[in-house]
């Protein structure tokens, strides 16, 4: 009997998961298309506002390479995880705009990262500080800054 | 029928009542439009899985029907977020995590546990769909309220304006015996939910 008992349990709860996974799989392909859409929609708007031009969002690290003026692609690792930032900067290595395309930050101690939050307005003059609370994410937007900066004086980009 | 409505939504309110979904009560208040996306959101992850459950209560074993009702609050909580992302992605990016959370919300399992897996379907749509409104209603009052209100006094707007103007309501209602919106008292749940377990065992 406690035999026949353990079977219909896995049995149930098997098949309800399958049943579930298969129409979450349907679904999660039916959207797709739609929410890749959106994705590339948000993203091309953040780099419009950044660059003050429309920049053809390509999977590329450098978006834009104008005379004395660059976007770049910067990316790095969080409190919740990845993330990837846009960043303008000029010839000299000035950071002339940050912008956050995706990440994966805690709700409220993201709101440093958010459009137009003071902090992220701080990297234009250069001086940036980690912020209290939100140590982690500070710390890593900072460093994925600096290598896009980096990598612009390094490389001699877009002279 | 009515009765069981307004019992579900009003007097047996799952929010000034029971307490209950206070996480993304007091997170995602802060606007109406937030409000309404999660009362939305809320909605139709309870009145899928009570619908579903009620359905196939009969063939779910006592023994496994907590993880077969969270899987299936779970999968409805997906394909809600699924399809914020697809077709309302600017609220998506707003309130996402607290649409994932919805899986957690006691609220939801509460129903289920106790109506959608003993009730036939009708009475099973009616509590949910009352209790649904029920959310909606204390949601989208307290997200007007601070709306309303950080006009002139933002910190209604921020987190600890959350659990000002929550209380205040919290308070308002509890005033108010006359309109059957007074608590009955939190007992009932802890005498079903023994009484659940003894029919179980």
């Amino acid at each position: 009997m406690a035999m026949r008992h353990a079977l219909r349990n896995i049995a149930v709860l098997g098949g309800l998961t399958v049943i579930a996974g298969a129409a979450l799989a349907w679904f999660a392909a039916w959207t797709a298309d739609d929410v890749a859409g959106n994705r590339a929609a948000a993203e091309s708007r953040i780099l419009r506002e950044l660059a003050g031009v429309d920049v053809a969002a390509t999977s590329g690290d450098l978006l834009l390479c104008e005379r004395g003026f660059a976007v770049l692609r910067g990316f790095g690792t969080g409190y919740g995880g990845a993330f990837q930032l846009a960043v303008a900067v000029g010839a000299d290595g000035t950071v002339q705009g940050v912008r956050v395309i995706d990440h994966q930050e805690t709700p409220g101690f993201a709101d440093i990262i958010a459009a137009g939050s003071p902090w992220l307005e701080s990297f234009r003059s250069g001086d940036v500080h980690a912020v209290t609370g939100a140590t982690v994410t500070s710390r890593a937007v900072m460093a994925a800054v600096q290598r896009a900066v980096d990598r612009m004086a390094g490389e001699g980009l877009c002279r | 029928m009515t009765s069981r409505f307004a019992e579900a939504a009003v007097s047996r309110n799952p929010v000034w009542v029971q307490l209950l979904g206070l996480c993304p009560l007091l997170a995602v208040s802060n606007t109406i439009t937030n409000a309404i996306g999660l009362a939305v959101a809320s909605a139709v992850v309870l009145v899928g899985s009570a619908t579903l459950i009620s359905l196939v209560r009969r063939i779910i074993p006592a023994d496994v029907r907590l993880p077969c009702f969270v899987l299936v609050i779970a999968t409805f909580t997906t394909l809600v977020d699924l399809a914020m992302a697809a077709y309302a992605f600017d609220l998506y990016q707003r309130v996402a995590l607290f649409v994932q959370l919805v899986v957690t919300n006691c609220m939801i399992l509460a129903r289920i546990e106790r109506v959608a897996s003993k009730e036939r379907l009708g009475r099973t749509l009616i509590d949910a769909v009352g209790t649904a409104a029920g959310f909606a209603l204390a949601i989208i009052a307290l997200g007007a309220t601070r709306q309303l209100i950080a006009l002139g006094f933002p910190l209604a707007a921020l987190p600890p304006g959350a659990f000002l103007v929550a209380g205040l309501l919290l308070a308002l209602v509890n005033v108010l015996p006359k309109t059957g919106l007074a608590p009955v008292d939190a007992a009932p749940v802890a005498e079903d939910a023994t009484a659940n377990r003894e029919a179980a065992l």
